[in-house]
């Protein structure tokens, strides 16, 4: 992002909504599970940057919206369940057997399950990367922790997602 | 292997013999089968626009504290010091008294607020409050002029010389360097020379050479000669007929063995500047030679 733009021109301020809106959103879901709280969250998050503006450069926009994001709901609310949908294509392999698919189900429940029970901080991550396929170096910015703590994040939510469905 | 390995492995960053050792373990099916179902997990919809909309009205409303208060602000503090310069300007200009100057061969004639009339000789300079005019009639002279006061309050003028007080008159003042003369046409004067007053009635004239003052009467035609494009004299030294012959004629003069002491009675145009040289010369019995814008006076017996 150039530093030279301004976030309070109105086309700066559109560009930043439309590149991270939906990640906010979403990030703060995968936390708290609350899809109206995600959307405050991203309000919240945008008004503030508008309000500040003129002392937030476009280079620090995005950690400054996450971490804006992050605090509203800080030690305040209890996350609820996670919903999340599989994507469509799995429903349109046709070639599958009803044990193969029964299966399937019971595995995603299962999965379903596991992530509803990770620490938030290791939800947020590992979904961040698995489904907006965000990088491990890009959610350390965002979240304002090293790398290496994401990896371990990483490293430690596939392990229980493991345990958990193996019922070890 | 190494430190949080399946996050490594999940972003591509093991060896190739780590992978394959990873591939031989018991849990690899069941992280593999992870990995590829939690991509395909999806996120609840989110409308982006709806949400822009939604932002835009919220900010809508912060829109003047943020965005236009500051330029505004900016705009008032200019504004303020515009008006505050303008103000100053304006009472600066108002307290300014009005200033009148004549060059050399030049008359001018200046109507006061109170119709009172002044004629302003040659190389000659007043000035006077128009503002204050009505509650102080006060006038400051360098040089000559002839008044015609209208009636009222006490009309004063001022010169480095002396102080000329009247209610309602015609007079004539000539202030120049080292020769103060005031002329009553009209009425009765008060002159002050030295904080000495002095009351001069109609066809009288009071003439101050250096501090020596003396008084005389005057022909009554009205007004002062310079009016009717004429200097008049009755017994002036020779150095004060010459400047004033030099500011009527915008000319040069120089003296060649005359003294400029002897006294000069008599008239000169103040616009044919032939005649003048003449009506100068001839009764002082000397000689005169114009060269350009320049004059000089001989003993008719010199070379």
């Amino acid at each position: 992002m150039d530093d030279h733009q301004n976030v309070c021109k109105e086309s700066t301020y559109s560009e930043l909504f439309h590149a991270h809106s939906k990640t906010i959103f979403n990030y703060i879901y995968y936390k708290f599970g609350n899809k109206e709280k995600a959307h405050d969250a991203v309000q919240e998050a945008f008004v503030k940057l508008w309000e500040n503006c003129a002392k937030v450069t476009p280079g620090k926009a995005k950690s400054y919206l996450y971490t804006v994001a992050n605090n509203l709901y800080l030690n305040v609310i209890k996350a609820d369940k996670v919903r999340l949908k599989y994507a469509d294509k799995t429903l349109k392999t046709i070639h599958e057997t009803p044990e193969f698919i029964m299966e399937e189900n019971e595995f995603k429940a299962k999965l379903d399950k596991a992530l509803n029970d990770l620490p938030e901080n290791q939800r947020s991550t590992f979904l961040l990367n698995r489904i907006d396929g965000k990088k491990y170096a890009e959610i350390a910015e965002l979240e304002g922790v090293s790398i290496k703590a994401i990896e371990k994040r990483m490293h430690l939510a596939l392990k229980t997602l493991r345990e958990k469905i193996d019922g070890i | 292997m190494q430190e949080n390995y399946l996050a490594k492995w999940l972003n591509g960053e093991l060896s190739e013999k780590e992978v394959s050792e990873f591939k031989k373990s018991k849990e690899y099916a069941s992280y593999l089968k992870i990995a590829n179902a939690s991509q395909d997990l999806r996120a609840p919809n989110f409308d982006v626009n709806q949400s822009w909309e939604l932002l835009q009205a919220q900010n809508a409303q912060k829109h003047p504290k943020v965005i236009t208060i500051s330029p505004f602000k900016s705009f008032l503090r200019v504004a303020a010091v515009i008006a505050v310069l303008l103000t100053g300007a304006y009472f600066y200009i108002n307290t300014l008294d009005d200033n009148i100057k004549t060059q050399l061969a030049e008359n001018k004639e200046i109507i006061l607020p109170d119709n009172s009339e002044i004629l302003l000789n040659a190389e000659s300079e007043l000035s006077y409050s128009e503002k204050n005019w009505d509650s102080k009639r006060a006038i400051k002279l360098e040089g000559e002029a002839f008044f015609k006061v209208a009636k009222g309050k006490k009309f004063t003028v001022t010169t480095d010389q002396g102080t000329i007080a009247v209610l309602g008159t015609q007079f004539n003042v000539e202030n120049r360097d080292g020769f103060f003369e005031v002329t009553c046409f009209e009425g009765l004067v008060s002159v002050t020379i030295d904080g000495e007053e002095q009351k001069l009635p109609a066809g009288n004239s009071i003439i101050s050479l250096n501090g020596n003052i003396t008084k005389s009467q005057v022909e009554i035609n009205g007004q002062p000669s310079w009016l009717n494009q004429e200097s008049s004299f009755k017994s002036i030294p020779l150095k004060y007929v010459l400047a004033e012959f030099q500011r009527q004629h915008n000319i040069e003069v120089e003296l060649k063995d005359i003294d400029e002491n002897l006294l000069f009675t008599g008239t000169f145009s103040n616009i044919d500047r032939d005649l003048a040289l003449k009506s100068i010369s001839t009764p002082l019995q000397i000689k005169f030679k114009l060269e350009g814008n320049k004059v000089l006076f001989y003993e008719e017996s010199a070379p």
